[in-house]
């Protein structure tokens, strides 16, 4: 793929992964082929500081587990009341990760 | 106390971030869990089984950050049920109990600090060792992989 096509992609969807991915998926991108483009263009990806503030606000209901599409962790949530409120504080500290995270596995079922 | 040592292996941004969060964690859950002394240690387990397949510096902070507060368990419950046993049944506030407070208080206030310190340092991607939980941390968490 076009290397300014792949620069634009990353200056604006960096903040959506973690920092020692961006070179992975920046080298993989300029190796793919250029008919991905589309598809990669238009992926919907979730942003961890939304995210951040839905788990802050709503984390003992588990919503920020539905948004990332945990739906069997956020059942759980939902019914153990954040986890008697203690899996809602560790949330608190890993959500923004674990949103990286999904947004990575998103991304790579086009990269490979 | 505690010791500024060289890591195996220079740690990445991410792995700061996470390990410097484990302690973090702790901090709020004690504040958030207080008087009850043991949600900070569930708080602190959830957050290590959930990093258990990260990185080597993240599982060994997480680790030290487990293993000081399982030995915060152990004191803290002791002077909680004490202090239950003291409000609702007739045992009196003895000097053993006065003197055992006042040594709980400093250990907590003790960790407490070394804990925001440790957190600091190891968002900079410093690794902070302390004393006895570091070495222990060492043997229980290896490196493998």
């Amino acid at each position: 793929m076009e290397a300014q096509k792949v620069e634009m992609f990353i200056m604006s969807n960096s903040k959506f992964f973690e920092s020692h991915q961006i070179n992975g998926i920046r080298e993989r991108l300029i190796a793919i082929d250029d008919s991905k483009w589309a598809m990669i263009s238009t992926i919907q990806l979730k942003d961890p500081t939304t995210i951040l503030i839905v788990s802050i606000l709503a984390g003992s209901l588990g919503i920020d587990r539905f948004m990332l599409g945990d739906t069997g962790l956020g059942i759980g949530k939902l019914l153990t009341c954040g986890g008697l409120g203690i899996w809602t504080i560790v949330d608190w500290f890993s959500i923004q990760k674990a949103t990286r995270e999904k947004n990575m596995q998103k991304i790579q079922q086009f990269l490979y | 106390m505690i010791n500024l040592k060289k890591f195996k292996y220079e740690p990445g941004e991410h792995e700061a971030e996470t390990a410097s969060n484990s302690y973090l964690m702790s901090l709020i859950a004690i504040i958030m869990g207080l008087p009850l002394p043991i949600i900070n240690l569930i708080a602190t387990l959830i957050f290590y089984l959930g990093n258990r397949k990260g990185t080597y510096f993240v599982r060994w902070h997480c680790t030290q950050a487990l293993l000081s507060q399982t030995s915060m368990l152990f004191i803290n419950s002791y002077g909680f049920w004490w202090t239950i046993s003291i409000i609702f049944s007739d045992e009196n506030i003895s000097n053993n109990y006065i003197a055992y407070i006042f040594a709980t208080l400093i250990f907590n206030v003790t960790e407490f600090i070394a804990t925001i310190y440790t957190a600091i340092k190891t968002r900079n991607g410093i690794h902070v060792e302390w004393w006895f939980y570091g070495t222990l941390t060492t043997l229980i968490c290896k490196s493998g992989k």
